[in-house]
């Protein structure tokens, strides 16, 4: 086009001038003073039939706070026959918007899971476009309701304390993290099973000891197991060792405690730290039958040592960690071992065994996979575990006790 | 007569090329294809190659004129015509859904309560501006905007590789090459669009010989560096999302970039991305509407602002025709897979053959 009149030109330039000042409104724009941001939602069965209660908690911040990271909590609970059902009630009484893209955790009630049914509620959750599908869902055992109506002794919103626990997990590696994506990820494969951590309520004297209230409340919250699933129905729960097996056979441990105590065997008992591991899976014949073989490589640094009666020589000290490295095996390979065994009890492939063997053989994975939940109850799998010490800490040996007392 | 450098007909040419296909090429791909669709993106986008050399041929032996007014000196000025008839038709139609797309994304994304016809007005004057300015503007503004569309979109498959989910990439070819078959042919639109804009902008490129060449190098650029960054778009989905999740999602890329964490603190930088990309759908748009205006010029002899201005209302129309979105992203794939396809696949082979005949023959 020629640039040789320019009165059309002004006339475009001044349209440009005229939407631009309507285009800054920005239709829906809402001022973040009143918004009010949404931390954590709980899931449980509604008493009357097709309904559920839902808890949204918000994090309000608090006025005069030393810090202004300081939040105050704000939770509704509201019976709905569906997600948006739910903003609406609640809005009512918020006198903010609810804001969505904040939301770091959903806690879905044991009942809940096991009635089935949860992903209709979750569609909201991965469907509007506020929501942000790393967010965290886990297990309620008991009702997600008093989960995230519980005063934590340390402060924290419930929904922070979890969403925290979580993100500190690597440092144990003892429930699987699982974010809204990988969940439905998971559930497009078919044939693995999902999985949730579990999260409890926690009080004193229940596996540990704290300072209470004075109140009959649980104080603290803890993640420990998980709950294994078909579809969006809760089966089962693991065990915390259950569920430590099956983060060493889907190769989820980062860093982890491990000790020996429990080894019947030796007298000498140890403990450690988890450096590194890695799991790799081999699809092999063996005596003319298909089997997955799981490789777990892991390094441990020693740093606790227990029931040394006398001083070691280097060499025996030596000796001595090339025992542990056995001793630390054993417990990797019954961890894996209680995890497997419960796979076949439940009859549901929670360890994504049916998509290892599609990875590595999809001809063999073609002629079974339309029966392989009755496949899981007997399909030959190995394991073949080394460990390697890497170091034992400060100190060679051991502190032994002088002559006489508590001494041999 | 505007003239464009080679390095602009390449910049120009990819900008084009990309447009918005990084938003829908996943969903597209995988539904065919599977696990695999990501091997057939970059197959399926290099028959852009072919074709786009064909175009560079016809160029060199009819030099200064569009494939329009080729087709009148090779078919006669009626079938030439009943052509320009067509291609004015589909590119404008389809321009006019791209502009609606506009509206779609940031409708679903991030402005939900805004209405449409703000997306479509705002799109729609910049690329008016842009038309406006002519094709120099247009394509230095594609030199300016198509990296920064580049980085984001490397940013945004980068900072997703944290996400990326064990295994869902295996097994590969497990069912065969047919499903990369499948994928190619659904990416092979992409490559005809690109292809009737070049149709279009003969006309302004440089006919030297060191440029004829160097045209050439363009289009291989521009359809390489396209459909390595689609298959990276397509891969990386698979990676994060499986390959159910992947057909499911209608924009996962948006979806990805929602995902994005740096260290747990930086978060929500979507709008960021969905910024970039608005310059990605204007250029893919105004490319559509340079299109019609140089049909209309080449065909009816109509050209000026009130010409212009009817093919804007025209695209508002179109856009404003197609309000709910899986209405629009079907009709998208339709004229894609039924109009654009068959139409420039057909159109540029015979043109290009019926040339070499008459050359090979002697006939002028």
């Amino acid at each position: 086009m020629k640039r040789t009149n320019s009165k059309p030109k002004i006339g475009l330039v001044l349209i440009l001038i005229t939407c631009h000042l309507f285009l800054t409104g920005c239709w829906g724009k809402r001022e973040v003073e009143q918004l009010a941001p949404l931390i954590g939602e709980g899931f449980d069965l509604g008493e009357k039939p097709g309904t559920f209660l839902i808890t949204q908690q918000f994090a309000k911040p608090k006025t005069g706070g030393e810090t202004g990271a300081e939040i105050e909590d704000r939770t509704f609970s509201v019976e709905v026959s569906n997600a948006r059902e739910s903003i609406e009630k609640i809005s009512r009484v918020t006198y903010r918007t609810p804001f969505m893209g904040s939301l770091k955790v959903i806690v879905i009630s044991e009942d809940a899971a096991k009635a089935g049914g949860f992903n209709d509620i979750l569609d909201f959750g991965q469907r509007y476009s506020e929501f942000r599908r790393s967010m965290y869902l886990v297990l309620a055992k008991g009702k997600a309701q008093d989960i995230l109506n519980l005063k934590l002794r340390a402060g924290l919103l419930p929904a922070m304390a979890i969403k925290n626990n979580i993100e500190g997990a690597d440092e144990l590696s003892s429930f699987p993290t699982v974010r809204l994506g990988h969940y439905l990820t998971i559930l497009g494969t078919k044939s693995t099973a999902p999985i949730l951590p579990v999260v409890e309520s926690v009080k004193t004297g229940e596996g540990i000891k704290y300072k209470a209230d004075g109140t009959d409340e649980a104080g603290e919250i803890r993640i420990q197991g998980a709950g294994v699933l078909r579809g969006d129905r809760l089966v089962d729960f693991l065990t915390d060792e259950e569920t430590k097996g099956y983060m060493w056979l889907e190769n989820y441990v980062i860093h982890r405690y491990i000790d020996t105590v429990d080894l019947e065997e030796n007298s000498v008992k140890f403990g450690g730290q988890v450096l590194r591991s890695s799991t790799k899976y081999k699809v092999k014949a063996n005596n003319g039958k298909i089997e997955l073989q799981y490789q777990i490589k892991a390094s441990i640094a020693v740093d606790e040592v227990l029931g040394l009666k006398k001083q070691l020589s280097g060499a025996e000290w030596v000796e001595l960690m090339k025992g542990a490295e056995k001793s630390f095996a054993k417990v990797i390979e019954k961890e894996c071992e209680l995890s497997i065994k419960k796979e076949r009890e439940l009859g549901l492939d929670f360890l994504g065994i049916g998509r290892h063997i599609e990875q590595r053989n999809s001809a063999y994975w073609k002629t079974i996979k339309d029966h392989w939940e009755e496949e899981i109850k007997d399909f030959p799998i190995s394991l073949d575990v080394q460990v390697t010490v890497h170091h034992t800490g400060m100190s060679s040996s051991s502190a032994i006790n002088s002559g006489g007392e508590g001494q041999e | 007569m505007e003239r464009i450098s080679p390095h602009q007909f390449m910049t120009l040419g990819a900008a084009v090329l990309m447009g918005t296909t990084f938003l829908p090429v996943a969903s597209m791909v995988t539904g065919v294809g599977g696990r695999d669709g990501w091997m057939s993106v970059l197959p399926g986008i290099a028959v852009g190659i072919p074709y786009g050399l064909m175009v560079i041929s016809l160029l060199e032996q009819y030099p200064r004129k569009n494939l329009l007014q080729i087709s009148e000196t090779l078919f006669g000025k009626w079938i030439g015509k009943i052509i320009g008839v067509f291609y004015i038709s589909i590119t404008g139609y389809f321009g006019g859904l791209l502009l609606g797309q506009a509206g779609d994304i940031y409708e679903v994304s991030i402005m939900p309560l805004t209405p449409l016809g703000m997306f479509y007005l705002g799109g729609l004057l910049l690329v008016f501006y842009l038309v406006w300015s002519g094709i120099e503007v247009f394509a230095r503004f594609s030199e300016v905007i198509f990296p920064i569309i580049i980085i984001a979109m490397v940013l945004n498959i980068g900072l997703s590789i944290p996400r990326v989910e064990q295994g869902e990439l295996m097994p590969i070819l497990s069912e065969g090459i047919k499903p990369l078959f499948r994928g190619g042919i659904k990416v092979l639109p992409f490559a005809m669009e690109y292809i009737l804009f070049l149709a279009g902008i003969l006309s302004f490129l440089p006919t030297g010989k060191k440029e004829l060449g160097q045209l050439k190098t363009g289009v291989w650029r521009a359809v390489f560096l396209v459909g390595i960054l689609d298959m990276l778009v397509v891969l990386i989905q698979i990676l994060v999302f499986g390959p159910a999740e992947t057909i499911r999602l209608v924009y996962g890329l948006l979806v990805l970039g929602k995902m994005v964490e740096v260290s747990r603190t930086v978060a929500g930088v979507e709008s960021l991305f969905l910024g970039v990309w608005l310059g990605a759908l204007v250029i893919k748009v105004s490319a559509f509407f340079f299109t019609v205006t140089w049909g209309l010029e080449t065909v009816f002899s109509l050209k000026g602002l009130k010409w212009n201005l009817a093919v804007g209302v025209v695209f508002m129309g179109i856009a404003f025709k197609f309000t709910r979105g899986p209405s629009l992203i079907m009709e998208i794939g339709l004229v894609d897979n039924y109009l654009i396809f068959p139409f420039a696949s057909i159109w540029i082979l015979t043109l290009w053959g019926v040339s070499r005949w008459k050359k090979g023959a002697g006939i002028q």
